[in-house]
């Protein structure tokens, strides 16, 4: 038998029978609907944090940290239990110091845009009236320059020296202010806090109640605004997450509580100068293997979070297998009424496969016949369930956009149909059909003529 | 037909028993038979005599219990199921009381059913299968069910259909039993014209035994699954 007999022959009987034809197919249809849907939504969700990780530039960051000497045999002392990887095994006896000739040193390796230290102090940041409380970020004029940030208003400082500051946009609002171009040119005061173990002051504390009950006094320094960045603080490129930046000199003369990296606390560098962790910005990700192994060569130990992609691959893994496994119910079902159907068709035309074989159609013959049958219910299962989906899955994206666009949030794809899905949704859609039709087909192909023929 | 060995179709010892639970029914006992090429056989007999079941075997639509059967010198009861539906499909074509015509399909339809497991092209099938109704007299009716035919034209239409793959051997298990007598006459008047223009060798069932006098060259008289007793009328041409 030729193959469009195969098909027309199948369609043929399909047509005869179309009320059960359609509700088997409805079956499919609800089956692969929900099956797609719900992998199409993990694939959105996949595909919106993946994007929401390059838009914030996450997978460009390298933190790169000088390795502290330990005994041999003592554990690595990990306060945020964030892995270090790719410590060099000598690192000790070939570390340098991280200092600003360093930095330059690291801004010149391939792909990097921008290294910067890590280096913030707590401070109330005052203009006119207004007073908020903030971390300071310590940002060379090299980095300020590279294009790490974006500035709405303004430039950013030229050198390293002058009392000049960037703010965010953030801080601009914080700051009750509307325009950017309107902070230019203002002053802004930067009060530090400092840590004061006097003699004197504890002995305050100790036999004079009431007042300052803490060893911290305050010290103003003022700053002229020199330019606006724009999208900072917390939604900014890691790892500034900061409002205010200032240069590297003016931020040595002051007196202040001085973090430089969450690992300092402790892990104290003692060289003034100097720094733990150093922050380098590459063009893109793809940079970072490179540029890590040119940082393990100054003996220095690198974390990445494109590193990290593992983990969340294997998360995504997770959550694909569930929706799937979901999604399996409705096809299960649906498989169950095309082993109905089959088996109902079969029945019917007990005669009529007699008859058949009484003409010279060989086990075979009959057996694909139906198989075509149970597959073209697959097929067309599989394209009307794709259609489904994608209608169920824009009223749902419509109705969830709509409630969320009230609350000021943007336009979100929450589903993802790529082509890969459409084609695999069809193909599987088929293949489940074809399994569902083993059975049926077999027993088909076993009819015994002679008693098929006698068979009213 | 004659008992000779080298026969066009040729049984041995042909058996056939059939187990009902721990009844065992002998349908067929040892038929030693042998037909010549061109020939028109007769097979008469009481109701259970195994008229059928020695037409399914003679048909490649069973395989015997014991015993053997050869067509051309071809040993069919040694084929493998794919083998016997090549069988069917192109050396013999069959017909039957109840016509078996596939009731959801026109006369034309019906016709070409043994070319699509042929894997004839569809067009063709359509023009051999409308050659061989106008051929039975129903060139004007090929578009009709069944349903819509009488029992001759129906039977007609089997005869048609047996014989779109132009096979050498025509088997009919008492194609006259639902049809009045004289479209009976008139059903294996076409039969004996078609094997005059085409030297098919037929083997038919009927319990008319005054019909198959006039018609046949031999007479296989069975009873309780043997052969009672042949009888030649005419010598084969
Ligand atoms: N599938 C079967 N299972 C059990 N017994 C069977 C089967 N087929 C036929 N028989 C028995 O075999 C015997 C011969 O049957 P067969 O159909 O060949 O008779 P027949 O001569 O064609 O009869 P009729 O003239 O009524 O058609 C009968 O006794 C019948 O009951
Ligand atoms: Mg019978």
């Amino acid at each position: 038998m030729r193959t469009p007999d195969y098909i027309e022959q199948a369609w043929a009987n399909l047509w005869k029978k179309k009320l059960r034809t359609f509700l088997t197919t409805c079956g499919v249809v609800i089956g692969i609907g929900a099956l797609v849907t719900m992998f199409a939504f993990g694939q959105g969700v996949q595909r919106n944090i993946k994007k929401q990780f390059e838009e914030l530039e996450l997978f460009n960051y390298i933190t790169a940290s000088v390795s502290t000497r330990r005994h041999p045999g003592q554990a690595e002392f990990d306060p945020d239990g964030v892995p270090m990887d790719h410590r060099p095994a000598d690192a000790n006896e070939r570390a340098e110091p991280l200092d600003a000739q360093a930095l330059r040193e690291i801004m010149r390796i391939p792909g990097v845009e921008a290294a910067f230290p890590e280096m913030k102090f707590p401070a109330q940041v005052q203009l006119g009236d207004d007073e908020q409380f903030t971390l300071v970020q310590v940002l060379s004029a090299d980095a300020a320059n590279s294009g790490l940030i974006a500035l709405r208003a303004g430039e950013p400082y030229a050198t390293d020296e002058p009392n000049e500051v960037i703010i965010s946009d953030m801080m601009l609002r914080r700051l009750d202010l509307r325009e950017p171009e309107s902070a230019i040119g203002k002053q802004l005061d930067i009060r530090t806090l400092v840590l004061d173990l006097s003699l004197g002051n504890l002995m305050r504390i100790a036999f004079l109640r009431g007042g300052q009950s803490l060893p911290i006094s305050n010290r103003t320094y003022s700053f002229t605004i020199v330019g606006v960045a724009e999208r900072m603080g917390m939604s900014g490129p890691l790892p500034i997450r900061s409002d205010v930046m200032i240069p590297p000199g003016p931020a040595e003369g002051m007196k202040k509580l001085e973090l430089t990296s969450i690992w300092d606390f402790f892990q104290p560098s003692d060289k003034p100068g100097t720094y733990s962790t150093v922050s380098v910005k590459v063009a893109s990700p793809s940079d970072i293997p490179a540029v890590e192994q040119k940082l393990h060569e100054r003996g220095l130990r690198t974390f990445a979070l494109i590193d990290q992609m593992d983990q969340m691959q294997t998360a995504f893994i997770i959550m694909d297998v569930f929706l799937l496994a979901v999604g399996m119910i409705g096809i299960t079902v649906a498989s169950l009424g095309i082993v109905n159907t089959m088996v109902m068709s079969i029945l019917e035309r007990y005669r009529e496969i007699g008859i058949m074989k009484a003409v010279g159609a060989t086990n075979g013959d009959v057996q694909r016949i139906f198989f075509y049958e149970s597959g073209m219910i697959g097929l067309l299962g599989g394209v009307f369930g794709l259609l489904l989906a994608r209608v169920v899955s824009f009223v749902i994206n419509q109705v969830i956009n709509g409630v969320a666009s009230g609350q000021g949030v943007p336009f979100i794809h929450y589903f993802d149909f790529s082509w890969w899905l459409c084609l695999a949704a069809i193909l599987f859609s088929i293949l489940v059909s074809l399994l569902a039709g083993v059975y049926p087909t077999l027993r088909a192909a076993r009819v015994d003529p002679v008693v098929a023929l006698r068979h009213d | 037909m004659s008992m000779d060995a080298n026969g066009f179709i040729q049984t041995h010892d042909l058996t056939k028993t059939y187990s009902t639970g721990s009844v065992e029914v002998v349908a067929l006992r040892e038929v030693s038979l042998s037909v010549g090429q061109g020939c028109f056989v007769g097979v008469t007999g009481t109701s259970g005599s195994g008229k059928s079941t020695l037409m399914n075997l003679l048909g490649g639509l069973d395989t015997p219990t014991s015993g053997s059967i050869s067509v051309e010198g071809r040993l069919i009861s040694e084929l493998s199921n794919a083998e016997l539906a090549l069988f069917r499909r192109n050396t013999v074509g069959m017909i039957f009381q109840s016509f078996n015509l596939v009731p959801s399909y026109s006369a034309l339809e019906n016709v070409t059913l043994p070319l699509l497991f042929a894997g004839v092209a569809k067009s063709r099938r359509r023009r051999q299968a409308a050659e061989l109704l106008e051929s039975v007299g129903l060139g004007a009716r090929s578009s009709h069910r069944p349903s819509e035919l009488s029992g001759g034209e129906q039977q007609r239409v089997a005869i048609a259909r047996a014989l779109v793959n132009r096979p050498r051997i025509l088997l009919a298990d008492e194609p006259t039993g639902n049809l009045d007598s004289k479209t009976s006459r008139q059903i294996v008047q076409l039969l004996a014209d078609l094997r005059a223009a085409q030297g098919l060798t037929i083997v038919m069932i009927s319990h008319e035994e005054a019909m198959l006098r006039e018609f046949a060259d031999e007479i296989v008289y069975l009873q309780d699954g043997a052969v009672r007793s042949l009888e030649t009328l005419r010598p084969t041409p």
